[in-house]
């Protein structure tokens, strides 16, 4: 059951990074990414990583696609001609690239474990909240703190860009 | 296989309460807002003279919608053009999934959780649900190929932007308090006392947490005072102007079902969910016979009630109408009767000589009932509001989300996590 969901995620994951590449509209390119996060979000939650499954719904599929969807909307305004038309040609770099990734996947990892399977069995609280919280405040706790001041230097680069000039408060 | 059985059983559950709901909130819309501006309301629609006060109505609007013809814009998209509406009407059904509608019905010894899916990130994935509710009104307003439909799916990506943050924030308060993101977990705790005497819910603990989740839960449903996406003053009908028949009707349902949600939402997280204040499960168990007794006497007495206003109504208004409309109040007068008899008659059963298997019924039906009577409450304020509250400006919008909800979310969660510190 798990390996014919984890297939049919996975599937429709590549299936909709595939159409967002070829898309010849950014705002469709834009939905079909959403449906490839979804679908990563499926796969997440059969790693059973719940939280994970639902932040990438939240954050990914939520939060930040709205914000592209939107931006790309007010700069582009109502529907163009182009983008009732199908495909963007050429096609094949958006057709060979993604199987070409996988494969360097697949080699790397069978170079480095051998051909054995995937892991064992994870412990019962593996992915729940408290157990990412704890990792997250715990062990990772300096990355954490220092990705969340990476974030703020791009939020305030982000205003200085946006602002009048004239009006920073260093000129 | 009988766990599926269960599942669908849920969701079969959910799925009637809120189409049932969907109905009779288009009729609770349409005579709320007659009540509040002083007028009559629909009263027009008849099967063979039956009126019943309107509610005929949205079985007419049905059958107008499903046979009008479905007008298109000749340069819409038409993929996401088709999509939007099912987008809309899915992600709207989707929210309920993880909302606990009882704690549990004891059905042949096998003990069954009322809720569809008890994850343990319940409340997380209420959020989820919500941020993705946005893509349909969205892209109805971008597809359809008209300044004033985009400009509400514009307003509505931004909007929602905007008070997701100040949702977030105050259920995290929630969070903090209940040390739970599993659903269940938050209802049960809110079955609780705090200081001796107050049940311990949400809208008690959180205040303003409740406050910031409210209007957040108004903005994201896109109701008045926040109908920014659609406001018919500004931009004609906003995202669905240029959909028709069974396309728009799907938006039209949607909204409905979405305040349901929201209603369901604020109820479950702010409001005790299915906690009868002051009767945890155990006390209504031990005096199941009691209460049921004193239920059925109480229907009665209040059905008797009911019955007696609109008697008194069909002797004052009596002949006002001229014609079958005058028999209204004395046809609803009857009804109402009826439901007392009926209650009366339960008695003859000896309710309170009820056994443990009934008891432990009886316990999961009252709370079945109270967390349908909070739920249809908090959509009757969904329609007051409406009816009371005139729009926001769009900058007022943005000014509140930004300057004002999310510093006082902020400042819900310090204190909320110091007070959590200390005590």
């Amino acid at each position: 059951m798990e390996g014919i969901l984890f297939w049919v995620c996975g599937g429709l994951m590549v299936f909709g990074g595939l159409m967002m590449v070829v898309q010849r509209s950014a705002v469709v390119s834009a939905v079909w990414l959403i449906f490839a996060f979804i679908s990563a979000a499926g796969i997440f939650a059969l790693l059973s990583a719940p939280f994970l499954a639902v932040m990438q719904i939240l954050v990914y599929a939520g939060a930040i696609m709205v914000l592209f969807l939107f931006v790309i909307m007010m700069l582009q305004g109502p529907v163009l001609e182009d983008d009732r038309k199908r495909l963007a040609l050429p096609l094949w770099p958006a057709v060979a690239v993604p199987p070409l990734a996988v494969v360097v996947m697949i080699i790397g990892y069978v170079k480095r474990n051998g051909l054995t399977g995937m892991g064992g069995a994870v412990p019962e609280e593996f992915g729940s909240p408290v157990h990412v919280a704890e990792l997250l405040l715990g062990k990772y706790l300096l990355a954490f703190e220092l990705i969340s001041i990476v974030l703020l230097v791009a939020i305030i680069g982000a205003l200085a860009l946006g602002k009048d000039e004239r009006k920073l408060p260093w000129k | 296989m009988i766990i599926v059985l269960d599942t669908l059983a849920k969701i079969l559950f959910f799925f009637v309460l809120i189409m049932g709901l969907v109905v009779v909130l288009i009729w609770m819309e349409r005579k709320g807002a007659a009540f509040i501006q002083d007028r009559t309301g629909p009263n027009r629609a008849s099967i063979g003279g039956v009126r019943l006060a309107g509610l005929v109505h949205p079985i007419a609007d049905v059958f107008k919608l499903l046979f009008k013809e479905d007008v298109t814009p000749a340069n819409r998209h038409k993929a996401l053009y088709n999509m939007a509406p099912w987008l809309v009407m899915t992600v709207a059904l989707s929210t309920y999934a993880v909302i606990p509608f009882g704690d549990h019905l004891t059905v042949a010894g096998r003990k069954v959780p009322l809720v569809a899916a008890d994850l343990s990130v319940g409340l997380l994935y209420v959020l989820a649900i919500a941020s993705l509710a946005t893509y349909g009104v969205v892209l109805a307003g971008w597809s359809g190929n008209n300044k004033f439909t985009f400009l509400g799916g514009i307003r509505a990506a931004s909007q929602m932007i905007s008070y997701e943050i100040s949702m977030g924030l105050a259920l995290m308060g929630l969070i903090l308090v209940f040390s739970s993101l599993r659903i269940t977990d938050i209802v049960a705790g809110q079955g609780d006392l705090v200081l001796g005497f107050l049940p311990k819910w949400g809208v008690v603990v959180q205040p303003l947490g409740f406050i910031l989740f409210i209007v957040a839960v108004f903005a994201e449903t896109n109701r008045n005072p926040f109908d920014l996406p659609e406001a018919d003053s500004e931009i004609v009908a906003g995202f669905h102007l240029e959909y028709s028949s069974m396309k728009f009707a799907l938006f039209f349902m949607a909204e409905y079902a979405h305040m349901v949600v929201g209603a369901a939402l604020i109820a479950t997280l702010y409001f005790g969910g299915y906690q009868i204040p002051w009767l945890p499960r155990p006390l209504i168990e031990a005096h199941a016979g009691l209460i049921l007794t004193l239920k059925l006497i109480g229907v009665a007495a209040v059905s008797l009630l009911i019955a007696m206003l609109f008697f008194r109504r069909a002797q004052k208004e009596k002949g006002k109408f001229g014609d079958a409309r005058d028999r209204e109040p004395v046809l609803g007068g009857g009804l109402w009767v009826l439901v007392a008899v009926a209650a009366l008659a339960g008695l003859v059963l000896k309710p309170w000589t009820i056994g443990p298997v009934g008891a432990d019924l009886v316990a999961s039906v009252l709370q079945i009932m109270a967390f349908v009577a909070k739920v249809v409450f908090f959509a009757w304020l969904f329609i007051w509001v409406r009816w009371t509250l005139p729009r926001f400006r769009y900058d007022q919008l943005m000014r509140l989300g930004w300057k004002v909800w999310l510093p006082l979310g902020l400042a819900n969660l310090v204190v909320t996590a110091l007070v959590m510190a200390i005590v």
